[in-house]
C-alpha cells in the first residue's frame, strides 16, 4: 500500500509541475462556458456583424438547456478525447523511452501499484476537468436557457464519466504496451474512429461502451428504457478491469525495454 | 454594432479571463523553460496568435520535459 | 567469508546472439568486484539481469542461498547514465527511492538528507534534478542507490563520465562504502579497477574469460622483466655485446625476461656498474593490468 501512495504522490507532483493539472481543467471549463454562450448569442452576433443579404432571415432553432449539455458532450467526444489521448499517450512509454523509469523498475515496487498510480491520477485529472466543465456549462445554462433537473445532470455526467474512465484506461494500457506514437494512433482508432463505426453499423448490437455517450442522454428523456445503459455500463466496467490487467502485465513485460 | 454593446459582458468576461490565464501560463512556461520542440520564438507566436488552440498545441507538442 | 550472491550460468540470448554467455561467479560479502571488458562485452546486460531489469534466458541467481528472493529488494543500482524526473528535487527523488524500497516515510526523509550530504549534494537538496550537471547526476545516482542501505551495490561505469576531480571524489566515496556493503561495478578504465577490487571478472563477447583476485590474475599473466633505459644508442649496443642475456630492445630501452634467463636484479646492477654504463633508469616490471587486459579481453 505504501508503494501505491509514493507512486501516486510522484504522479501528482509530475502533473502539477508540468501544468497538466492546470491547463487541462481550463480547456474543459472554457469549452463548458463557450457552448452555452455561443449557442445563445450566435443568432444575435450573426445578425449584427454577419454580412447577410438584405431581407435574408435565418431561423435559429430554439435550443433547450438539455440540448446544450448534449452538444457540449459532442465537443468533449471529439476535441476533449483528442486532448486526453495526446496529453497522456506517453504516460508509461515516455518514461521507458527517456530512461526515467529505470530507477523505479529496479526497486521492489509492484507493477500493479505502478499502473494503478497512473490510472488514479490521470482519471482524477480527466474526471475533475470534465466535471468542472459541465458545472460551468450548467451555471450558464441556468442563466441563459432553462432549468435542468440536478438529478438528471448528475446521472448524465456519471454515465459519461464511466466512458471517460474507459478511454483513459485504453490510453494507459496502450502506453504500457506500445511506444508513444503507436499508443496514440491505436488509441485514436479505438476511441474516436471506432466511435463513428459503432454509430454507423452498430445498430445490430446495443451493449457497447461506445454507446454510453448516447445512452447518457437518455437521462434527460422521461421514461427511457435504461436496460441497455446498465448492460453497457456493466460491460464497460468488465473491460476496464481487463484493460488494467493487460496494462499491468505489459508494464512489467516491457520493463526490460527501458533505456539503461 | 449597437447589439454588441447589449451583450451581457459579465457573462462573457469569465471566458475571456480564463483564455487569458491559459495563454499567460503557457507564455510564462515557454519563457522560463526555453526548452521547446522547435524554435521557442515560434511557440510564442503560436500561443499569442493561436489563442486557445495555440496554448493547447504548445502544452501538447511544444513543451519538452528535459 | 560468506557468499552473498551466487551466479550460475547466467545467459542472455537476443535472437541467436548470446549477449551474455553462461557466466558464473560468486560475490563474497563486503568485497568489491570489478567487471572489466571492452565495450559490447555484455557488462551492462549482466548488471541489468542482476538488477532484475532484464530477465535471463537461462541460469540462476541465488542470494544468500535463496533463489526465490526478489533481488530488487536487496540491491542498489546505478545505471551508466542515470535519468531523473527533472521536476523532482534531489531530496524528493531520493526520498521516493527510499520509500519505494520499503523505508518508512519519516526515516526516508532523514536518510535521504544524510545520504545527499554524504555524496556531496548537501547544498543542492532542494534543487530540481533537471538543472543538475553530469557530475551532480552521478552523485545523485549514487545517493539513490545507497539510500536504503542495500546489501549489494551494482554500479555500471560509475566514474567513466566524470572529470578527473569528480572521478577522484566518487572513487573515494565508493571506497568508503566498500567497508559497509558489497560492490559489483563495471568499468573499462583499468586504473579504477586496480584501485578498488578484491575480485576481477573479465568479460569478452559475453563470456567470462578470466577471473580471480588482482594478485592471482597478475601472477597468471606476469611477465617479470628488468627494464633498462640507456643514455644513448652506443651504450645500449655495448651492453648487448657484454651480456649474453636474451632481451628485446626498443629505442633506448632494453627489457630482459627474468623468468627464462633467471636473472637477478643485483647481477644486472653489477654488470652496469662494472662496465660504467650511462643509464637513465633501471626498473623491475611485471604485466600491468592494461597488458593483461589486452591479452585477455582483446582477441
Amino acid at each position: 500500500m505504501n508503494g501505491l501512495t509514493v507512486l501516486v504522490q510522484k504522479e501528482w507532483r509530475e502533473h502539477t509541475r508540468n501544468f497538466k493539472m492546470l491547463w487541462i481543467p481550463l480547456v474543459f471549463i472554457i469549452f463548458g462556458i463557450m457552448e452555452p454562450v455561443t449557442n445563445h448569442f450566435l443568432p444575435e452576433i450573426m445578425k449584427s456583424v454577419g454580412n447577410m443579404p438584405e431581407g435574408a432571415e435565418f431561423l435559429w432553432p430554439e435550443l433547450k438547456g438539455e440540448e446544450i449539455f448534449l452538444s457540449l458532450l459532442g465537443q468533449y467526444q471529439t476535441i476533449g478525447i483528442l486532448v486526453i489521448i495526446l496529453a497522456f499517450m506517453g504516460t508509461i512509454s515516455g518514461e521507458r523511452k527517456n530512461g526515467t523509469a529505470t530507477l523505479l523498475y529496479v526497486r521492489p515496487m509492484s507493477f500493479l501499484n505502478y499502473f494503478l498510480s497512473k490510472w488514479i491520477v490521470v482519471n482524477g485529472i480527466v474526471l475533475g476537468s470534465v466535471w468542472l466543465g459541465f458545472m460551468a456549462a450548467w451555471y450558464y445554462i441556468e442563466i441563459l436557457f432553462n432549468h435542468v433537473d440536478a438529478g438528471e445532470i448528475v446521472a448524465f455526467v456519471a454515465t459519461y464519466s464511466l466512458w471517460l474512465v474507459f478511454v483513459v484506461t485504453v490510453v494507459l494500457a496502450l502506453s504500457a504496451w506500445l511506444p508513444t506514437g503507436g499508443a496514440a494512433g491505436l488509441a485514436i482508432l479505438i476511441t474516436l474512429v471506432y466511435q463513428v463505426i459503432d454509430s454507423l453499423i452498430g445498430t445490430y448490437w446495443t451493449v457497447s461502451p461506445w454507446k454510453l455517450s448516447v445512452y447518457a442522454s437518455y437521462w434527460f428523456k422521461a421514461d427511457s428504457e435504461l436496460t441497455n445503459l446498465w448492460m453497457s455500463s456493466g460491460l464497460t466496467v468488465i473491460l476496464i478491469v481487463i484493460l488494467i490487467v493487460f496494462g499491468v502485465v505489459m508494464s512489467k513485460r516491457n520493463a526490460a525495454k527501458t533505456t539503461v | 454594432m449597437s447589439e454588441l454593446a447589449n451583450l451581457p459582458w459579465n457573462l462573457i468576461m469569465p471566458l475571456i479571463v480564463l483564455q487569458f490565464i491559459l495563454m499567460i501560463v503557457a507564455l510564462v512556461d515557454v519563457i522560463r523553460h526555453k526548452r521547446t520542440n522547435g524554435p521557442f520564438i515560434m511557440w510564442i507566436f503560436i500561443i499569442v496568435l493561436g489563442n486557445l488552440v495555440g496554448s493547447i498545441l504548445y502544452f501538447i507538442f511544444g513543451r519538452r520535459q528535459e | 567469508m560468506t557468499t552473498l550472491l551466487q551466479v550460475d550460468n547466467l545467459t542472455k540470448k537476443y535472437v541467436n546472439n548470446n549477449v551474455v554467455d553462461a557466466v558464473s561467479f560468486e560475490l563474497e560479502e563486503h568485497t568489491a568486484t570489478a567487471l572489466i571488458g571492452p565495450n559490447g562485452a555484455g557488462k551492462t546486460t549482466t548488471l541489468s539481469m542482476l538488477a532484475g531489469l532484464v530477465s535471463a534466458t537461462s541460469g540462476a541467481l541465488q542470494f544468500q542461498g535463496d533463489a526465490k528472493q526478489d533481488i530488487r529488494s536487496i540491491i542498489g543500482f546505478l545505471p551508466q547514465y542515470p535519468k531523473f524526473f527533472p521536476w523532482l528535487s534531489a531530496l524528493e527523488f531520493t526520498e521516493m527511492a527510499a520509500r519505494l524500497s520499503g523505508v518508512e516515510t519519516k526515516q526516508a526523509t532523514m536518510d535521504a538528507k544524510k545520504t545527499l550530504e554524504f555524496v556531496g549534494l548537501g547544498d543542492a537538496v532542494n534543487k530540481k534534478t533537471g538543472t543538475f550537471s553530469g557530475g551532480m547526476k552521478q552523485r545523485l545516482g549514487l545517493a539513490q542507490a545507497i539510500v536504503h542501505k542495500p546489501k549489494l551495490l551494482l554500479l555500471d561505469e560509475p566514474v567513466s563520465a566524470l572529470d578527473p576531480v569528480g572521478r577522484r571524489q566518487v572513487m573515494d566515496l565508493l571506497k568508503e562504502l566498500q567497508q559497509k556493503t558489497t560492490i559489483l561495478y563495471s568499468t573499462h578504465i583499468l586504473n579504477d579497477a586496480e584501485e578498488m577490487t578484491d575480485q576481477l571478472l573479465f568479460l569478452r563477447q559475453g563470456k567470462l574469460v578470466e577471473h580471480g583476485s588482482l594478485d592471482e590474475v597478475r601472477t597468471r599473466y606476469a611477465e617479470p622483466r628488468i627494464v633498462i633505459e640507456f643514455e644513448g644508442e652506443q651504450e645500449l649496443r655495448r651492453f648487448t655485446e657484454v651480456t649474453k642475456w636474451q632481451m628485446t630492445s626498443k629505442g633506448l630501452i632494453v627489457s630482459i625476461d627474468i623468468r627464462s634467463e633467471k636473472v637477478e636484479m643485483s647481477s644486472v646492477l653489477s654488470v652496469l656498474s662494472v662496465g660504467k654504463f650511462l643509464v637513465r633508469k633501471v626498473e623491475w616490471q611485471t604485466a600491468s593490468l592494461e597488458d593483461i587486459f589486452m591479452k585477455v579481453a582483446v582477441v
